[in-house]
């Protein structure tokens, strides 16, 4: 019965690739560093639950203790790591309430500017912080910030104020950090939605034009709903990362006076683990920070097609 | 068919260049957990088949050995075919430093070695700043040098107990009598130090000090000459004498008076303050308590450790020290304020001011600031007995060699280490060509010149090389004596005795408490290093109001990272071998 079948849908297969095998070469590649850097290393994944070893096979490795969920627990019952879990939500959040709609607005307002000129030099001075690592950034904001030798603190103290604790006070620092986070970021962010807004059918301003809408109506019913899907997909995909997020940043920016609220997963799971070698505690966290990204990342996406929206898949 | 191939082509640059945005695009966000499970990954690849191969040979070579000759291999120290190891050597990054890994120094190592011994050496440099860090990275790689030297016990021990490190006792044995040098000079206490007293394993070799004066306050003379102060000798005196500085910025510093600091520290408290901590210290603390709270070489939970950072905490609160301290990734800023003339004193290694040659310390302040501008030597903090109590180093508890199992060549390399311990060897690491690098002064003593290009040597007392000894010794205790305040170039001989003088007054020595391994140690001796840190850090710059409930919560932290069970487990081990007693033997 399939055996005639199955020369016939061989024969529509090698037709089939003759036409489209340079697209399967293009995907093989990514396919491949996927695999490798991504699936594999999976397998390591047993660490969490085993005691780790580094001259043995992982797959030799003993179980560790309370049927394997011993660095779950010890992790769940160490302060740092509360910290550094509570720290990556509060800041990831932050990230995303100040940081997310920034780029949108800037986009708006660059595509506003009438003087084409002056909006590419705006848009090119925006995007440049993009390109400074962390590592410089911090200097940066030490050289202006430092209470005693900042600029900033300098110019606060010589005009009779008090100086600022920018970046030694839990409270200001979190402030400093997401500050910094927006100024780096909303220029290369508004790229995407700059080229969003010029998809949009010209035809529709004009017609809200003809129709008397001003900037502010042709803003709020054309622009916006325009780049909505875009917006969309970028919140599901910064969601996800809720629970991730960089290492670098946050890295450069501690110091030992604000680590309970500077530390995140990222940078505890290096100290910790890495630095301390307790590879099985850390991956432990990894696992932990990789499954809640998971679920975060499918309630977003659910939320995203409850709003009528495309979503992931 | 040229479209064709054409076409390919740039479609197989797009590929490459697509997964080259991947790559970086994605890795922020899930490199934190592939990380660690990918490094060990390659790792026990790397190293399985020579975990395998090497104490086989040792145990194979151990019976043969004893029937027919004490030592097998070697005729006359000398190994028949030309063996090769690598040795670590810190990178300092100095500033016009020779080149660690190839210089007049390592010539001279590297042709000792080959005639003594029929040893080929090749140095692989390791940055000094992050040592723990990096020799970590290459032990978890399996591509760490042959010989490994590091200040961190609990690394190699963490490595020790995943089987990564050779077990020394049993080379140490069989060949003893190959290594004369290393025995004389590091003796069995240095040897054994670390000897497990239930297992018997050695996984390390203490090297030796040569100096133990640890750390010393320093002031800035010109600053009390100025004011009309005498060098203060009481804690209190001190504290007037930080006052005095502060309210008189302006006659020291003229228009940079706003950016004086009286006292200066840096985030690692526990060092720059470590003899105020001390001072406050109960003479009579038994070696009991002082153990079970000593895993940290800072002494944050010794019981009076809490009063000496309330009283830098009332300092900091007064405007004595500086603001950004904690601030600072290294001590570069810190360096610079103190050659700019602005810091008034602080704590450091008992020869700071004289370190680095023209960089030093007083030889920038004699450049910048002028010819009577230095620190000197004080001893103004007391205890509670009238003592200027300070901690020395111990003899021990310096750098320690050990050997990866990835190691294929421990009786060369236990050979390198009896090599650098000759006396005459430590004598020409230390000392170089005369006229080159130091002159012999008519009192016999040995002063050391500044020594350009090759010669120059990038840690004091070459220290770096001579990786069994640290500190004057030119393997003569007699000359290292004479010539010790001659041992740095272009500073007064005087200044360094009276620093060396108060380093050792009323010194105390640590004692060797040997209970075996501490399993809660394993791992956790960086992350609680940061935690201590944090804990003093912050607990200077409370408000003098909130300092007890900053100091209580920090330390709370600290005990729940690990800090706890380490007490608990050594309370445990030390009522295992000592019982009741509370001072050591």
């Amino acid at each position: 019965m399939s055996k005639p079948k199955a020369p016939k849908s061989k024969v529509k297969f090698s037709v089939y690739m003759k036409k489209y095998w340079q697209l399967y070469v293009m995907l093989a590649l990514p396919l491949i560093y996927l695999f490798i850097f991504k699936y594999l290393p999976m397998i390591y994944v047993q660490i969490a639950f085993k005691k780790y070893s580094l001259v043995e096979s992982v797959w030799k490795l003993p179980l560790a203790k309370k049927h394997g969920f011993e660095y779950f627990i010890k992790a769940f019952s160490n302060n740092d790591f509360k910290y550094a879990l509570r720290n990556t939500l509060t800041l990831n959040l932050l990230d995303l309430v100040f940081g997310f709609p920034a780029p949108v607005i800037f986009a708006l307002i660059l595509n506003e500017l009438c003087f084409i000129r002056y909006k590419k030099v705006v848009q090119t001075i925006a995007y440049m912080p993009h390109f400074l690592s962390w590592v410089i950034i911090y200097s940066l904001a030490l050289q202006l910030l430092a209470p005693d030798a900042g600029l900033l603190n300098m110019m606060i103290r010589n005009l009779g104020g008090e100086t600022i604790p920018f970046l030694n006070d839990a409270a200001h620092w979190i402030g400093s950090y997401i500050s910094f986070g927006v100024w780096q970021n909303f220029g290369w962010g508004s790229i995407i939605y700059l080229a969003a807004i010029a998809g949009i059918n010209p035809e529709l301003y004009e017609a809200a034009a003809v129709d008397g809408a001003g900037r502010f109506r042709k803003i709020w019913h054309i622009t916006l709903p325009g780049i909505r899907s875009t917006i969309i997909v970028l919140l599901i995909m910064n969601l996800g990362n809720i629970l991730g997020g960089g290492f670098d940043r946050p890295f450069a920016f501690q110091n030992n006076l604000v680590m309970r609220v500077a530390d995140v997963i990222a940078t505890y799971v290096y100290r910790v683990g890495i630095k301390g070698l307790q590879f099985s505690l850390t991956t432990a966290v990894g696992l932990f920070q990789s499954v809640v990204g998971v679920f975060f990342l499918l309630l977003a996406n659910w939320l995203a097609r409850r709003f009528g929206e495309r979503g992931l898949w | 068919m040229k479209k064709k191939l054409i076409s390919l082509f740039l479609a197989s640059a797009m590929v490459v260049s697509m997964a080259a945005c991947g790559s970086s695009g994605s890795s922020s966000g899930t490199a934190p957990e592939p990380a660690p499970a990918a490094e060990p990954a390659a790792a026990p690849a790397a190293t399985e088949t020579k975990e395998e191969a090497a104490p086989a040979a040792a145990e194979e070579a151990a019976p043969a050995a004893e029937e027919e000759a004490p030592a097998s291999e070697l005729v006359d120290g000398k190994f028949a075919d030309t063996r090769s190891i690598t040795v670590e050597i810190y990178d300092r990054g100095n500033d016009g430093g020779s080149d660690p890994e190839n210089n007049m120094y390592t010539e001279f190592i590297k042709k000792g070695m080959l005639e003594e011994h029929n040893v080929e050496v090749t140095f692989k440099k390791v940055p000094r700043w992050t040592e723990t860090d990096d020799i970590n990275n290459l032990l978890a790689a399996g591509e760490a040098p042959d010989i490994c030297v590091t200040y961190s016990y609990p690394t190699i021990l963490t490595y020790a107990e995943m089987g990564g490190v050779i077990d020394l006792n049993p080379l140490l044995e069989q060949y003893k009598s190959e290594l004369p040098n290393l025995w004389a000079w590091l003796g069995d206490q240095n040897i054994y130090w670390d000897k497990d007293p239930k297992t018997g394993t050695v996984w390390a070799v203490e090297g030796r000090r040569a100096e133990q004066q640890r750390i010393v306050t320093f002031v800035r003379q010109d600053w009390l000459d100025k004011l009309g102060l005498s060098a203060p000798t009481t804690t209190q005196e001190f504290e007037d004498m930080l006052i005095a500085f502060k309210d008189n910025a302006e006659t020291l510093l003229g228009k940079d008076a706003s950016k004086i600091v009286p006292f200066s520290i840096s985030k690692d408290i526990g060092w720059r303050a470590a003899n105020i901590i001390t001072a406050q210290m109960d003479p009579a603390i038994t070696d009991k308590d002082y153990y079970i709270n000593g895993f940290d070489d800072r002494m944050l939970t010794e019981p009076q450790t809490k009063e000496a950072i309330r009283l830098l905490n009332k300092w900091y609160n007064a405007g004595l020290m500086w603001k950004d301290f904690a601030l600072q990734q290294d001590d570069t800023v810190e360096d610079d304020m103190i050659k700019a003339g602005y810091v008034g004193s602080f704590q450091h290694n008992w020869d700071m001011p004289f370190r680095n040659g023209e960089d030093g310390y007083n030889a920038n302040l004699a450049r910048n600031v002028g010819e009577d501008a230095k620190f000197v030597a004080i001893d103004p903090f007391t205890n509670s007995d009238g003592k200027h109590a300070k901690w020395l180093y111990s003899p021990a508890g310096d750098r320690k060699s050990f050997f990866p199992t990835t190691n294929d060549e421990p009786l060369a390399s236990l050979l390198y280490l009896d090599y650098i311990s000759r006396p005459d060897v430590i004598k020409y690491l230390q000392a170089g060509d005369e006229g080159v690098t130091h002159e012999v002064l008519d009192s016999g003593a040995i002063q050391i010149i500044a020594a350009t290009g090759d010669a120059i040597q990038n840690s004091g007392k070459n220290i770096d090389y001579t990786i069994t000894c640290n500190g004057t010794w030119f393997g003569d205790p007699d000359l290292a004596a004479l010539s010790l305040a001659y041992g740095y170039a272009g500073v007064d001989p005087e200044l360094v005795s009276q620093a060396d003088k108060i380093a050792r007054t009323d010194g105390l020595t640590p004692k060797n408490v040997n209970v075996g391994t501490i399993e809660a140690e394993a791992g956790v001796g960086d992350t609680l290093s940061q935690k201590r840190n944090e804990v003093y850090d912050n607990a200077v710059v409370a408000s003098e109001a909130d300092f007890d409930s900053v100091w209580d919560s920090y330390i709370a932290d600290y005990l729940s990272s690990g800090g706890q069970a380490i007490m608990d487990e050594r309370a445990e081990k030390w009522d295992e071998y000592f019982g009741a007693a509370t001072m050591l033997p």
